[in-house]
């Protein structure tokens, strides 16, 4: 069974989320403290974090950090604010996508989770190669020479994606339907955010990069590297 | 000539300047004047009086000693008419040249003539009529003239004069003409020392006003820059007040003023701050109860079909109107947002045309249950613009909802065009229509045209409020036309890159296929 980590300090929603997760078949662990997160993380790893922002103890954005400073598990924010400022927050906190309170369907965040948690890229065997990196879609892998790069299932969806077609250029849109699942959504913030994190971590010099190329107006798409 | 006239209309100093000096240049003129004149008539009065005395003695002297010739030949008498006239004539310097002249009374007819000029003086010095009063009065007369020199030279002078009997040779007239170069020069003298002192004179009032227009003018100007800083929104700005004359008082009402409105606005500031916070703060804690209710709503409504029908229409109503109380809290919270002045644009390039169709296809299945149909046409396949599109998208879905609201089952027309700069979309029903005090209140919060019609989205009131703040926030404009019964027609204009201005109304807001 999957389970799905809820940290949210409002006993009835959490509640709440525990029985619509529930009924869809997810098991549930239900924490309302910011500061007590990383112990049952610890005790019992899920696959999935639903994480609030406002939290007493510890602030949702610092518990995402902490959480991803040991582990790549997918984490959703739910933001009670549609605000800029927080949803990018959280995002580079190391979010892989973001809720807004009230959901419009619950059945929308069920389809949210299950995007994150679904094996993607199944259907590839093998090696696929990204500027100079080689990429083990099986073993879930990115290499650089013999050096493995940690990457978080985002981060790795959004590679792998990219590497797939080498020599298409995908708007933003398409890479949130491709990588999100989101049906048509205006929030390019995601791809934009999440690009910056992925290079930060894969390219020699994130200012200029050479893997993931930015087409102005359009979106992005796999470097070729000089020479390789 | 045009600065000298921006800054006689812009700077008081100049103004000030200026017309103390046009005032003190009369004043100096006519006191200059009158003491030219009186200076001059006192000059001349000396003068005259001593060249009188002066003749008088020379002439009586001469008289004299004809008396004493009397009876002598006509040598004798030659030699004193000689005497009489060199002694009379002086050369002592070039200024203070006295000639003599004797001319011949008309009627005296005898053979021996003495008439003479000394140092050829031309006789016509002597006018007609100084000779005529001469032979006519006994006394000595005197008569301006022009000393005029057979060599042509010619010099102002005064001419004296007065009958004489002359031994054996009848009646003479005897002129003493006094040279007045010397007079002249005081004159002139006088006049120009008058002249400059005037000039200066005027200049130093100049400067004096200067000066003390200056001290005025100074904090004025000072108060004006402030004053403008404080326009600008700069709350902090005082005056400094030094003394205490009446500039400092106008300081110090200013500062006091500038006080009061800074608490003002601090109070205004302050009070909106708590209001929208408030607000803000009721929206947000709303949230979290209503996420629980949705989904409650949710779990409650999927299970329906085993309630009865009673329960199970109420798990669809609690359903629907919690939608409904979403949508309004959303929209509170945005109006919230414009209100504090906190809505953040977030402009991305997007093609307005896909975006309008996008919305008219969601928009579809509403619009067949009312029995109305969009038909989106652009004047160019593609429009890309730099637009915060979740704004856009909302003012176009408020403004097709709004028209299927209204549609009354005929079509609705949706019209794109652009140029360069701008993009305007037009939305053209032909249903009920607007008459005017709805046009005017249309943009208005919770405004409903008519209170007993249904609408279809269940919509909050405030979606066309939003609209037109979502289009200022672009810099652009949302415009409403509408006739009772003829339909109505409300026109976005946006500029192409966000913030730019609109130059053109690309759309004429009255619709081209309305005629009155």
């Amino acid at each position: 069974m999957t389970l799905v980590m809820v940290v949210d300090d409002d006993q009835d929603l959490a509640e709440m989320l525990g029985i619509v997760l529930t009924g869809a078949g997810i098991d549930v662990d239900l924490v309302s403290r910011g500061d007590e997160v990383l112990d049952v993380f610890r005790n019992n790893p899920p696959d999935l974090v639903l994480l609030d922002v406002m939290l007493p103890g510890l602030d949702g954005i610092e518990v995402c950090k902490l959480i991803r400073a040991e582990s790549m598990v997918p984490i959703i924010m739910l933001t009670a604010k549609g605000d800029t400022h927080d949803v990018v927050r959280g995002l580079e906190a190391g979010a892989d996508d973001y809720m807004v309170k009230p959901f419009r369907h619950p059945s929308e965040l069920i389809a949210r989770i299950r995007t994150r948690l679904r094996r993607t890229n199944s259907d590839i065997s093998g090696l696929l190669t990204i500027g100079d990196l080689a990429i083990d879609v099986q073993a879930h892998q990115v290499l650089r020479g013999t050096k493995q790069i940690q990457l978080t299932r985002l981060e790795f969806d959004l590679l792998v994606a990219l590497a797939r077609e080498p020599g298409r250029v995908f708007s933003r849109d398409a890479l949130l339907s491709e990588v999100w699942g989101y049906r048509h959504s205006t929030d390019t913030r995601l791809v934009n955010v999440h690009v910056q994190r992925l290079r930060s971590k894969i390219e020699h010099d994130a200012e200029h990069p050479e893997i993931v190329i930015t087409i102005r107006g359009v979106g992005y798409k796999a470097g070729v590297m000089g020479g390789s | 000539m045009n600065r000298l006239f921006f800054s006689l209309r812009n700077s008081l100093a100049v103004k000030v300047i200026l017309s103390t000096v046009i005032l003190s240049l009369g004043v100096v003129w006519v006191t200059g004047s009158a003491l030219n004149s009186q200076l001059s008539s006192g000059i001349k009065k000396v003068n005259l009086d001593s060249a009188l005395a002066e003749a008088r003695s020379t002439i009586f002297t001469a008289e004299y000693r004809f008396l004493l010739a009397e009876g002598e030949p006509d040598s004798v008498v030659q030699k004193v008419v000689d005497d009489v006239i060199s002694s009379a004539t002086t050369l002592t310097s070039n200024e203070n040249t006295r000639e003599v002249v004797f001319a011949r009374s008309p009627g005296n007819t005898r053979e021996i003539n003495y008439e003479i000029a000394s140092n050829i003086l031309d006789p016509s010095t002597i006018s007609d009529s100084l000779s005529k009063q001469v032979r006519k009065n006994p006394d000595l007369i005197y008569q301006y003239t022009t000393m005029q020199y057979l060599q042509g030279i010619r010099v102002p002078g005064l001419a004296i004069g007065k009958k004489v009997q002359i031994p054996n040779a009848g009646q003479y007239e005897m002129y003493l003409v006094f040279s007045l170069v010397n007079q002249r020069a005081t004159l002139d003298l006088v006049q120009s020392s008058l002249l400059i002192a005037g000039f200066v004179l005027v200049f130093l009032i100049a400067l004096i006003t200067w000066l003390v227009v200056r001290q005025v003018v100074k904090p004025v100007r000072e108060a004006a820059s402030i004053a403008a800083q404080f326009t600008e929104g700069d709350f902090r700005q005082r005056m400094q007040v030094h003394s205490q004359d009446e500039i400092s008082t106008l300081g110090i009402a200013f500062n006091g003023m500038a006080e009061s409105i800074e608490k003002q606005i601090a109070r205004l500031e302050n009070l909106s701050r708590v209001q929208q916070r408030f607000v803000s703060d009721v929206s947000h804690e709303l949230r979290t109860p209503l996420t629980t209710l949705r989904m409650a709503s949710e779990v409650i409504n999927e299970a329906k079909d085993g309630f009865e029908p009673t329960v199970s229409r109420s798990a669809e109503l609690l359903a629907a109107q919690l939608d409904r109380f979403e949508r309004l809290l959303e929209d509170l919270l945005e109006i919230s947002r414009f209100d504090a002045e906190v809505a953040v644009l977030e402009a991305v390039d997007f093609d307005i045309v896909l975006l309008a169709k996008r919305c008219a296809e969601d928009l579809s299945l509403v619009a067949s249950q009312r029995k109305t149909v969009m038909y989106v046409k652009s004047s160019e396949p593609e429009i890309m613009v730099k637009a915060d599109i979740r704004r856009v998208e909302r003012i176009l879905r408020n403004l097709l909802a709004n028209a299927i609201d209204h549609a009354e089952e005929v079509q609705i027309d949706v019209q794109i065009e652009a140029n360069e700069v701008d993009v305007a979309i037009g939305v053209r029903d032909y249903g009920v229509g607007l008459d005017e005090t709805a046009l005017i209140r249309v943009f208005d919060r919770f405004w409903r045209a008519d209170p007993s019609r249904a609408r279809t989205r269940g919509g909050t009131g405030l979606g066309l409020s939003i609209a037109l703040e979502d289009a200022r926030l672009h810099n652009g404009e949302l415009e409403a036309w509408g006739r009772p019964g003829r339909g109505a027609h409300f026109v976005l204009t946006l500029p192409r890159k966000a913030s730019e201005s609109i130059n053109a109304r690309l759309i004429p807001l009255q619709p081209l296929d309305f005629k009155a």
